[in-house]
């Protein structure tokens, strides 16, 4: 623990709650693994999104395609928001100072608005796209983002450990 | 597009196959100290068992391992109560002063291996 951290997370650390998460043998590796789980099928639901907004898989209709991965990558960030607030309560004080964890949460936050920018000035153009048509150019811009930008977010997240 | 997304589900498996917690990279494995002395505070907590041990320097935290890899190797949490006598051989932090990641801990004439 350490008190430099700003008083929210010094008392999230605190709390009952993360005592039992540091206190139980499985609860911490269960969060773990389960935020791995999600990132697999958060990182595939995304892939599929991205590479048909960038013009992969063109024999297919973008909308109905996007929308079902858009149910997998949902679903997925939600359990990794979950269990990420396992793993970061047990040592949320060290957490909030630790420089490639602010960075991780600032890229989450784009990643967040260029999913928001998408949804209010890009899909219109593409919901209703026969297979083969070419894909607006913003669409194509949102896609590329999104691809680096989750990318980075993983690889920030595997390397908070070594900062 | 394969390629990339072959690419792609190979970044996923990396990422995924490597989740051991944490990294040694914050430790100054060039710099080993051995602290030994009398554990003050013990912690048998996940993600890694911490204990404090008044050496005869000053006080230092000495971060062990997972409470699972400790139990399974024998070091369980009275191994690591508060008063016994403890010997950590590990590297000093390079973020954290006073702190050390022990790569042994030996009690009672009994070493345990932390890594």
């Amino acid at each position: 623990m350490t008190d430099a951290a700003p008083a929210i997370f010094v008392a999230l650390e605190q709390s009952g709650f993360a005592a039992a998460i540091r206190q139980s043998p499985w609860l911490y590796p269960a969060a773990n693994v389960g935020h791995i789980v999600c990132l697999v099928f958060f990182a595939g639901a995304v892939a599929v999104m991205d590479v048909r907004l960038l013009g992969g898989f063109a024999a297919t209709a973008p909308g109905p395609l996007l929308a079902r991965a858009r149910g997998f990558a949902i679903a997925a960030l939600l359990g990794m928001a979950i269990t990420g607030f396992v793993l970061f309560s047990a040592e949320a004080s060290h957490l909030a100072l630790n420089p490639v964890f602010r960075l991780k949460i600032a890229l989450v936050g784009a990643g967040l608005v260029n999913v928001a920018l998408y949804e209010f000035l890009a899909k219109r153009g593409v919901e209703k796209l026969a297979p083969g048509a070419i894909i607006p150019a913003r669409a194509r811009m949102a896609g590329l983002l999104s691809l680096v930008v989750w990318v980075a977010v993983a690889a920030c997240g595997r390397s908070i450990a070594y900062f | 597009m394969t390629r990339v997304v072959t690419s792609l589900a190979a970044f996923a498996l990396l990422t995924g196959a490597a989740f051991a917690h944490h990294g040694w990279g914050s430790y100054d494995a060039a710099k080993p100290v051995t602290v030994a002395g009398p554990i003050v505070t013990s912690k048998f907590e996940n993600p890694h068992a911490t204990i404090t041990v008044k050496a005869s320097d000053k006080v230092w935290t000495v971060t062990l391992a997972p409470t699972s890899r400790m139990s399974s190797r024998g070091a369980t949490e009275k191994v690591i109560a508060v008063g016994n006598n403890i010997s950590a051989y590990g590297y000093p932090s390079t973020v954290e002063k006073d702190e050390m990641r022990a790569e042994r801990i030996t009690v009672d004439g009994k070493t345990y291996e932390m890594r």
